[in-house]
């Protein structure tokens, strides 16, 4: 955690990763200092988008006031209710079944496998409780790992490094919508048609780092809003679904 | 440069849109703007669409480099910012801003997809993409905004420079900025943190109104 106060800029840049966005965030919160340069690098940069002014086609407007016309905004302190068109990974709705074949299609996860130094950056950084460190490390830094990432439709997204070698993974969820009170996301290994929970959030959280057991031989993995205790299978279609392989 | 708006054609068109200002009172509207639509108001909606959306859509395109996919990306910017407006919290900082950073980070998460990627290098390789000012509002007000950003670039190291502008309008990680300067990646991160404070002075920022 050295220097990870030299991260403000590259992180309102969006030029770091998404571990070190979630590790970032979680610095901010315990720093007050931190948060006001962040605010004000905020001011700044949008001050470049200012010279960026670029007259938009006209089609834009109509399409975007036709669009708010038919979407429910969020309210203060309650969940994004995922209703139909919210859910899904790109802009398509996937059944766990179909997810795969759906995926195979290219809907919009990206895919890096992990580099030598992009892991040993994140790997100081990706936070976690103190036994969960050194596996994750480990994750982070086995010769196989591969980094993928979603972003959820109705915002905020999700990572997963996962080691087929390792049978582990780690899965960093980042600025989703806070869950109703009393729900929970909860996070899925999916083959064929079986889900496997991989752990939950803590309830009312949008965002958090997990360590995943049992990687191996799992198509899939998926993030499900669920009762704060967990359900023993999803009960919706993921808000995001990401390939391990 | 192949595009799809053709905006420039038509002398004056630029008039029916506001220009960009960082004027007090303008950054005040802009908020209480925020604000009413976060109370569902969809007349304070098509006001703040007005403000910010040629900012939105000159930010996406720049570092899209396309402007099909900016048309698509603007639209999913600013139906996020219709949609999750209760979020944005004055006292954090300002509404444009706010938007800026949706806008931003949208469009970085399409060029890092595999598919914009693929898209986005071959228009990189074809030459199509070395007219950032294109088509571009003749507005004095714009003109100099653009000086004024321009002049506090200038003002910055050329590794400072070269880091902010290839990470903001370009959308690289500051790992491939590192690559791209053949420069040491703790050097990158403090350049990209340094040059940023440097223009924060430069251009006068400030967080209260």
């Amino acid at each position: 955690m050295t220097d990870i106060h030299a991260l403000a800029g590259a992180y309102v840049l969006d030029a770091v990763d998404d571990v070190e966005r979630a590790a970032f965030a979680r610095h901010l919160d315990g720093c007050e200092t931190c948060a006001l340069e962040l605010a004000e690098l905020r001011e700044t940069t949008a001050r470049l988008a200012d010279s960026t002014w670029s007259v938009p086609p006209p089609a834009l407007r109509e399409a975007v006031l036709a669009e708010i016309a038919r979407t429910p905004q969020e309210r203060p302190g309650r969940a994004a209710r995922s209703g139909p068109g919210h859910v899904g990974v790109g802009r398509r709705r996937l059944a766990v079944a179909a997810a795969a074949v759906l995926l195979a299609g290219g809907a919009g996860a990206a895919t890096w496998v992990t580099q030598e130094q992009r892991v040993r950056d994140a790997r100081t950084e990706a936070g976690a409780a103190r036994e969960e460190a050194g596996r994750i490390r480990a994750v982070l830094a086995a010769p196989d790992s591969v980094v993928r990432t979603g972003a959820v439709t109705a915002g905020g997204r999700v990572t997963v490094v996962a080691s087929a070698s390792r049978d582990e993974g780690v899965a960093v969820v980042d600025g989703l919508a806070a869950p109703a009170p009393g729900r929970a996301y909860q996070l899925w290994l999916i083959e064929g048609a079986t889900a496997t929970s991989a752990g939950l959030l803590p309830a009312g959280q949008g965002g958090g780092t997990k360590l995943l057991s049992g990687v191996r031989g799992k198509g899939l993995f998926g993030v499900t809003e669920e009762p704060a205790g967990g359900s023993a299978r999803p009960t919706m279609t993921p808000l995001v679904a990401l390939a391990l392989t | 440069m192949t595009h799809g708006d053709s905006a420039g054609d038509v002398p004056g068109r630029s008039r029916l849109y506001a220009v960009p200002s960082t004027a007090p009172d303008q950054r005040a509207e802009t908020d209480d703007l925020l604000r009413a639509v976060a109370r569902g108001d969809e007349a304070a909606f098509e006001r703040l669409y007005g403000l910010v959306s040629p900012r939105v859509y000159g930010l996406v395109r720049r570092v899209l480099r396309d402007p099909a996919q900016a048309e698509e990306v603007a639209q999913e910017v600013l139906v996020e910012v219709w949609r999750t407006a209760a979020r944005f919290d004055p006292a954090k900082g300002s509404a444009t801003a706010w938007v800026f950073t949706i806008a931003h980070r949208r469009a970085v998460d399409r060029v890092r997809s595999e598919q914009a990627g693929a898209e986005r290098t071959r228009r990189v390789a074809a030459g199509s993409a070395e007219t950032p000012y294109d088509e571009v509002a003749e507005e004095a007000a714009v003109r100099l905004e653009r000086q004024q950003v321009r002049h506090c670039l200038d003002a910055l190291t050329e590794v400072q420079r070269e880091a902010i502008t290839l990470a903001y309008y370009g959308g690289h990680s500051y790992r491939e900025v590192a690559g791209l300067l053949d420069t040491a990646l703790p050097t990158v991160k403090s350049r990209m943190r340094d040059g940023l404070l440097r223009l924060r002075d430069c251009l006068g920022v400030e967080l209260s109104r």
